[in-house]
């Protein structure tokens, strides 16, 4: 498996967390670079949500030099959401195991496999680097006890699949595949990967619920708008989102 | 996000405008409960009359937050007009709808506080959409002036967040 033309891969043994290592080195790398991590000692999820990464599991961050506007640089979600997802399909042949949720949640067999968080830096509404941090549960899924209430059980890919993959091969096979997303995405914008991350998108037709520090909306999951937002049917009409935690 | 549609905000605060012109007030306030915690304040607000008649600018309903979606018809030279944030030469604006954090994270001090020094580069504020935290950095060293938005507030595109001079 060589590794995709243009990005770098950088392997640590240990790191605060994959996204932090990757801003800081955002001035110094210049092109696309993976950076993986054996072990990372701060790792944190969304709002500072812990991330738990038990021995064996993945943690690694693409560090990405974006030349387009904040609100398009955001749809890389997507982008990474689907590249995962094509990945563990690659590496378990089972296609129907998976699935995505909202924006870029990876599951299988109904619970959470993975975990991506985004983030940027820049100014007057350019990015100036962005960081795509990507935690899969390949080995062991995390305690459930520590979960907020409402949230998928956590789940891993070997006890599930009986893949056993680690780390480094992970790392090839989801670099190849989000090199091939990406290429796509550049070149044809994001209406293709909407397309792809809907046929792939669980709970379609189906009643969820997306909540937000300030309010909570539920209705029928109906699509994905072009510009990535959630689109819900309430009883009060079309709600369209772009930031919320969605729930079943 | 509120189950309320924009479009009756938009009627709300347009009728709000009317009431202004037709009762030859200066300035009108309201705020509006919703359900689940969710309100919408209102302050449309007009220069008197004069000389120059005032562009009848149609007040800019903003999303569901404190921050008051004003009417602000430019006027005379000498009149001392409602400032519009977004227009202000230190505004820094959202770039993308979102939700706005104020703190790295819940329960952690916010990145910045009125009267702050704070560095160019520096992160201001945290808008999120589709699970990407865009770190909003000053543009410029200087003290910040103003907070334009609520922790967990929802913003538009455009919208003024933090003025820094």
């Amino acid at each position: 498996m060589t590794f995709p033309a243009g990005y770098d891969r950088v392997i640590l043994p240990e790191t605060d967390s994959t996204n932090a290592e990757a801003l800081r080195r955002a001035g110094t790398l210049a092109g696309p670079a993976w950076i993986m991590a054996h072990r990372q000692t701060a790792a944190r999820g969304r709002r500072g949500r812990a991330w738990a990464g038990p021995d064996g599991n993945f943690a690694a961050t693409l560090l990405l030099h974006p030349s387009e506007p904040a609100d398009i640089v955001a749809l890389r979600s997507f982008v990474a959401a689907l590249a995962l997802h094509d990945t563990c399909v690659t590496l378990t042949g089972r296609t129907e195991a998976f699935a995505l949720k909202w924006p870029n949640d990876v599951l299988l067999n109904g619970g959470k496999l993975a975990g991506i968080l985004l983030e940027s830096t820049g100014s007057g509404g350019r990015v100036a680097a962005l960081a795509i941090g990507i935690g899969v549960n390949l080995r062991a899924a995390p305690d459930p006890a520590a979960l907020e209430e409402g949230a998928l059980a956590p789940v891993a890919l070997l006890p599930e699949t009986g893949a056993d993959i680690p780390p480094e091969e992970f790392l090839d096979h989801l670099a190849a595949a989000y090199a091939a997303r990406e290429a796509d995405f550049t070149t044809h914008g994001f209406g293709p990967i909407r397309q792809a991350w809907l046929a792939r998108a669980a709970r379609i037709g189906q009643p969820i619920t997306a909540r937000t520090p300030r309010a909570e909306t539920r209705g029928i999951f109906e699509t994905v708008d072009a510009t990535g937002n959630l689109v819900l049917k309430t009883p009060e009409g079309r709600v369209s989102i772009a930031a919320a935690d969605v729930f079943f | 996000m509120s189950k309320n549609t924009h479009e009756s905000d938009v009627a709300f605060i347009a009728a709000l405008a009317e009431l202004l012109r037709d009762n030859d007030l200066t300035e009108l306030q309201v705020k509006r409960e919703y359900a689940d915690n969710d309100s919408l304040n209102v302050r449309v607000s007009r220069l008197q009359p004069q000389a120059a008649p005032a562009p009848a600018a149609a007040p800019a309903p903003q999303a569901h937050q404190p921050a008051a979606a004003q009417a602000a018809p430019a006027s005379g030279p000498a009149a001392d007009a409602p400032e519009d944030p977004a227009a202000h030469p230190g505004a820094v604006l959202s770039p993308m709808v979102g939700t706005v954090y104020l703190q790295p994270e819940p329960g952690a001090p916010s990145f910045i506080k009125v009267g702050a020094e704070v560095s160019e580069g520096d992160t201001l504020i945290i808008v999120e959409a589709m699970k990407t935290m865009n770190h909003i950095p000053a543009p410029k060293s200087g003290t910040v002036k103003r907070i334009l938005v609520e922790d967990g507030a929802p913003v538009e595109y455009g919208a003024p967040l933090v003025i820094v001079e």
